[in-house]
């Protein structure tokens, strides 16, 4: 996907990484063969998704959106973080305790497919409405906000 | 969260899923009656009686229905511009449904009386989704490709209503009128003009939004525009060859410039809707290549039959029907999505098996068809028939199943999701 802003480009990339790494995970899983390892490497990962990426998004983004009329869709990307910070939680807390309990299966194939879900919403509506909102500067400042987030 | 009528892009549930109800009823319809009269459908030529009823059915009760349900939806969020008037989304409904339920009957049943004042329920539903969707497009502030798709098809769809109202008053009156022309141009201007372009049109945000992928380049989906519309109108005026090599040029790169696209998607499993979707672009070409055999007069005997195979069941529906089995759970989830109880998974609103028997049935029911078109033989028609009801009844299952399943409401934890 071509973006036009900084912010909606870097957005876009750890969007990438992620869809990358869940859909590993969610293979790994379907082919019955669950990889311990991966799985650690995926709840570190969450925790950077739910902290950094989605409290930025909170802060400086959803905001505006709501601010240019949007509000419908930042309410709704507003409810799927709650919900992938709920299952975030079950999951980081067993793959702590025992990254190959069977238990992990579910709570892994639920976050991939609620993570795809919402990348798949911002990628249609959030980034597409940040390129036609955000001007140049503002762009930069958000830019140099995220990366020294 | 913000209370429902806060979400201005998002129409209430019950106004697309309204649409999406009846499209899955008028499907069982259509096949049923098929089923009923399938020793008619080697001899249907044209003229009144249960087949044409069926094709109407499956044309104007199953395909305009949804298309019209899905891009009252869709294109808001394409377009960044909500639809205003909800009032006039549900009255589309009330005046569309009872019309072509009517329009079928007095079709099957031989009363052209009875089908003008219903083809004309039809029209006025048409022009007062033609309005809404023109106000749409008027204010769009995004994806303008998407938009001059839907310009195309909306003067497809008025030129349609006027062929379709000339035909009625030639059954009803008499009137002198070239009608093997006017019903070619009809034909065009339906399924591959109105139907078509808004498929492709969609294809172009929707196949990649789902499969998480880049859209084709802008470039290339203008190039399939301009051709698609050149073709569109070589075919409706007579000129079968020069439009079928265009249309050919069109599909090819469109299928060319989306396939490319999913190659390159984030999301690596595309699911099994796709195969349909694939399925239907592969019926696309084939009509094409089959209407230019049949102009060339070298197209094998049952060539007519399997052309309208092809292009009704096989290319529209089919592609209708893969994009539903993914839009539906999609859209059912994010109306379900509440503070509260979160938003629901969508395999929690996927019956997957489901959804695989309606696939293996729909298929069937395509090639049982085909080859009961070109052996002429009653059989395979009448099973093609039987496994078409039977796909149409696993497929109104899952409406069912969804709009259930939000109305009841999906309390966490969800039900895992298969890989």
């Amino acid at each position: 996907m071509e973006f036009n802003r900084h912010i909606s480009r870097r957005l876009h990339e750890e969007h990438a990484a992620t869809l990358a790494l869940w859909g590993r995970v969610e293979q790994t899983l379907a082919a019955g063969k669950p990889d311990p390892a991966l799985l650690r490497q995926a709840a570190t990962m969450l925790a950077e998704e739910i902290t950094r990426h989605f409290e930025f998004e909170e802060a400086q983004l959803f905001p505006r959106l709501a601010a240019a009329g949007e509000g419908d869709i930042s309410a709704l990307l507003l409810d799927e973080h709650a919900a992938i910070r709920t299952a975030a939680r079950g999951y980081t807390a067993l793959v702590k305790q025992d990254a190959a309990d069977p238990a992990l299966r579910p709570l892994a194939l639920e976050l991939a497919e609620r993570l795809v879900s919402h990348v798949q919403k911002e990628e249609m509506a959030l980034l597409p409405a940040l390129d036609e909102l955000l001007d140049e500067e503002t762009d930069h400042e958000l830019n140099a906000a995220y990366a020294a987030a | 969260m913000l209370p429902g009528a806060a979400r201005s892009r998002l129409l209430p549930m019950s106004a697309p899923f309204r649409y999406f109800g009846a499209a899955a009823a008028f499907q069982v319809a259509a096949w049923a009656l098929l089923l009923v009269f399938s020793h008619e459908i080697l001899s249907f030529e044209i003229g009144l009686g249960p087949v044409f009823a069926a094709l109407h059915l499956v044309t104007l009760g199953v395909l305009a229905m949804a298309a019209i349900g899905a891009t009252l939806q869709l294109l808001p969020v394409a377009t960044r511009q909500p639809v205003r008037a909800l009032w006039a989304v549900k009255l589309v409904w009330w005046l569309l449904v009872p019309g072509t339920a009517l329009f079928a009957w007095a079709a099957a049943t031989y009363r052209p009386l009875v089908m003008g004042p219903s083809a004309m329920l039809v029209v006025v539903a048409f022009l007062l989704y033609g309005v809404l969707l023109s106000k749409n497009l008027l204010g769009a502030r995004g994806m303008k490709l998407v938009v001059a798709h839907g310009w195309a098809a909306l003067a497809c769809l008025v030129a349609l209503a006027a062929t379709g109202l000339a035909m009625v008053g030639r059954y009803e009156h008499g009137w002198a009128i070239d009608h093997i022309a006017l019903r070619q141009a009809h034909l065009v201007l339906a399924t591959y003009g109105f139907m078509g372009l808004l498929a492709f049109g969609l294809s172009g945000f929707l196949l990649p939004m789902l499969a998480v992928a880049s859209p084709p380049a802008a470039a290339i989906t203008r190039g399939v525009l301009w051709i698609a519309v050149a073709a569109l109108l070589l075919g409706a005026s007579g000129f079968v060859l020069p439009a079928v090599a265009l249309g050919l040029v069109a599909v090819a790169l469109h299928v060319g410039s989306l396939e490319r696209s999913l190659r390159a998607r984030l999301r690596p499993a595309l699911g099994p809707s796709f195969a349909l979707i694939r399925v239907s672009w592969a019926c696309l070409a084939a009509s094409l290549v089959l209407g230019a055999l049949m102009e060339l007069g070298i197209a094998p005997p049952g060539a007519p039959l399997a052309f309208g195979v092809l292009l009704v069941p096989g290319w529209l529906l089919t592609f209708l029907l893969g994009v539903l089995q993914r839009i539906l759970p999609f859209l059912a989830s994010v109306h379900a999505s509440t503070s509260a109880h979160g938003t629901p998974i969508i395999s929690a609103l996927t019956p997957a098996a489901l959804l695989r028997l309606h696939q293996v049935l729909h298929l069937a029911a395509l090639a049982l068809l085909l080859a009961a078109a070109f052996a002429g033989e009653p059989l395979p028609a009448f099973a093609g028939a039987a496994a078409g009801l039977a796909g149409a009844a696993a497929f109104a299952a899952f409406v069912t199943f969804v709009i259930l399943k939000v109305r009841h409401g999906i309390q966490p934890p969800h039900q895992p999701a298969t890989a």
